[in-house]
């Protein structure tokens, strides 16, 4: 049974096509990532789903039920914003318990629930302050007070964490995961940031100028991403590319370089291609199944546990990650070695995964 | 000499500086005539004595004095009628067009610029406007009633005196709504859209959100309106001053022009002196109700 069932969904903008024909499902229990670059219509289709926004075309169905052309209030759906909209007269019991107040809910039900998810957040001894006494994270755990008082069929997160600070935006990540797990309730969590997103989601929806580029589990679309786009947003470092023409005999040769690459996939022989690869599945060392080229050390930056190699192939930059320490210094000539087994190939016009 | 210029060009000099003209200024310009007028209310001042600063000390006669005049009680209720009716209306008005202009239609920016017009002009000019309006045998404003069945016989607004203090009320209400729309559209606007929208997904209707919302969040603009709105309203003397000049029989009179009757008209001088320090006690606890307001301004 899906939750939430998004058909063919439509939005303009006078002239501007904000969503183009944007198609997803989501079952019931999980928790859905829309990523994408700022523009890319994740939080207008999210705030379409609130029924903040107008549809243009489409349907949107939450439980079964289209909610098209209902107001916010009947969608039974809750919000946590990016700036967290507090009311800023209110005091966090009040905040958290405001839309049970409008209910006219009997007192000690009111009283029991904003108790319980107060207690869940660690909230119980700020609820008499009002939100201006109260850090970033604080008013974070407020809004999403709010949001689970309710017991809604769905929560919509838009950009909650972006906010806090590095250590908090971590720690805030399992968190709402956590509470995720336990409520079980259905969960829409936009972010720009693709990290959150394969961390914390079941399933990524990756958008860009309103279109989805693709959708599926995390580790598919870092597997197999469907073209370039994706390929370059999901992962960090971001995967290198570099252009590539087939040649006739099943081989691939460097635009850059002459070198060939063996290659056991079926390219028409003079198809112009990116050859991607990930930072982590090239190597100063050589290992089973690879291919050797030459390359220039640009930069080293290491974080101690994890080393980023910047390098030049042939003017182009490449980025190769490895654990530990640095094995090589800047302006080090080296021989990089590319793992056949995981690389990507996109087509140069169409930009998809060939 | 030297010393001085080097201080004021790179020390604490120039603060002093800074501080001394608006001091000079706040001395010359408004505590001396505040005092001079508290001065004048406690003595007798008339034409002879006008010009000398030695005049024959009175202690509070000048007060009981005015109230012992037939017409207090009358000028009391008229500014009392006249502060509390421009309020109400002037506010209530205002808060619902800039309420209305807070919604997103073509062209609302420019309505809104409209509004101001009024207060841009001389209240004398609106006076002079008002008086034809209001004029009992060709007022657009008679026409209008008759026109539509309102009212059998013409009112005479400005020379009857059971209607005259409401003419001046409603000329008042024209002149105060700009002033009052703008201020809250300002505080409107400075809502967050998404503490609405939150309120919208808690489930709360229009109604609620103005007044579970809106309401309290504008308190702190609501409280400066009325305050400045009673200050403006106890100084309107030029609207009086053109439509009625407190009359017929002091039925329009409030207490600002009282007191300038006093003082100008029948050289009373030390009593227009009191009827303004009365004015001025008065203004001063609306301003700390200002002052006190202002401190619940919520920051988002």
């Amino acid at each position: 049974m899906f939750q939430i069932e998004i058909d063919n969904l439509n939005k303009h903008y006078g002239g501007f096509h904000a969503l183009r024909d944007v198609n997803i499902s989501i079952k019931q229990g999980s928790f859905v990532a829309l990523v994408g670059p700022s523009g890319c219509g994740k939080s207008t289709l999210l705030r379409t789903l609130a029924g903040l926004e107008k549809t243009s075309s489409g349907d949107v169905r939450i439980a079964g039920q289209s909610v098209i052309g209902k107001p916010p209030r009947e969608r039974d759906v809750a919000m946590v914003f990016q700036s967290y909209a507090l009311y800023p007269h209110m005091d966090v019991e009040h905040n958290m318990n405001y839309s049970m107040r409008l209910k006219r809910r009997p007192k000690d039900e009111i009283a029991e629930r904003t108790r319980t998810a107060a207690e869940t957040l660690g909230l119980s001894r700020l609820l008499d302050r009002l939100p201006k006494a109260l850090s970033g994270g604080q008013r974070q755990r407020v809004a999403m007070g709010r949001a689970i008082v309710r017991n809604p069929k769905v929560f919509l997160f838009d950009e909650p964490l972006s906010n806090l600070d590095a250590a908090l935006r971590v720690h805030m990540r399992s968190e709402i995961r956590k509470l995720h797990e336990r409520l079980n309730a259905t969960s829409v969590y936009v972010t720009h940031d693709q990290v959150e997103a394969m961390t914390m989601a079941d399933h990524v929806v990756v958008m860009r100028a309103g279109i989805i580029e693709q959708q599926g589990s995390p580790l598919e679309l870092y597997d197999r991403p469907a073209n370039k786009f994706v390929a370059g947003f999901i992962g960090s470092p971001a995967m290198n590319f570099l252009p590539a023409t087939a040649a006739d005999n099943g081989a691939l040769v460097l635009d850059s370089d002459s070198v060939r690459i063996g290659f056991n996939r079926d390219i028409a022989a003079g198809r112009q291609v990116w050859i991607g690869m990930r930072p982590e599945h090239l190597s100063l060392k050589p290992g089973v199944n690879d291919m050797t080229i030459g390359a220039t050390v640009t930069g080293i930056e290491s974080t101690g546990s994890m080393t980023f190699v910047v390098l030049a192939v042939a003017s182009q930059p490449v980025v190769l990650a490895h654990a530990g320490r640095p094995e090589a210094c800047k302006g080090d000539q080296v021989r990089l070695h590319i793992a056949l087994d995981n690389l990507h190939f996109f087509d140069r016009e169409t930009e998809l995964a060939a | 000499m030297q010393g001085i210029i080097r201080t004021i060009r790179d020390g604490s000099g120039f603060d002093i500086l800074l501080l001394g003209l608006a001091l000079v200024y706040l001395v010359a310009f408004s505590a001396f005539p505040i005092i001079y007028n508290i001065i004048m209310s406690l003595q007798t001042v008339d034409m002879f004595t006008i010009t000398s600063f030695k005049r024959p000390f009175v202690g509070l006669e000048n007060y009981s004095t005015i109230f012992a005049q037939p017409i207090a009680a009358t000028v009391l209720w008229n500014t009392v009628q006249f502060v509390v009716l421009s309020i109400v209306f002037q506010l209530s008005i205002g808060f619902g067009l800039a309420l209305f202009f807070q919604q997103d239609f073509p062209g609302a920016t420019y309505l809104r610029g409209l509004f101001l017009a009024g207060w841009i002009m001389p209240a004398l000019v609106v006076g002079a406007i008002w008086k034809w309006l209001f004029a009992g045998d060709f007022g657009v404003i008679n026409y209008v009633l008759t026109a539509l069945g309102l009212t059998d016989d013409r009112i005479f607004w400005l020379s009857d005196p059971n209607v005259a203090l409401y003419a001046v009320i409603i000329a008042n209400i024209w002149l105060g709504i700009p002033f009052n729309m703008i201020l809250l559209s300002v505080g409107l606007a400075s809502i967050p859209r998404d503490v609405y929208e939150a309120a919208e997904l808690d489930g709360a209707g229009p109604l609620e959100r103005f007044r579970s919302i809106t309401l309290p969040l504008m308190r702190a603009q609501l409280g400066a309106v009325i305050s400045l709105g009673v200050i403006f309203t106890l100084q309107q003397f030029d609207l009086i001053a053109a439509l009625t000049q407190g009359g017929p029989a002091d039925s329009s009179n409030v207490a600002q022009y009282w007191s300038w009757q006093l003082s100008f008209q029948t050289y009373e001088i030390s009593l227009g002196s009191a009827v303004s320090v009365l004015m001025i006690l008065f203004v001063i606890i609306v301003a700390a109700a200002y002052v006190r307001s202002t401190r619940h301004e919520h920051s988002y």
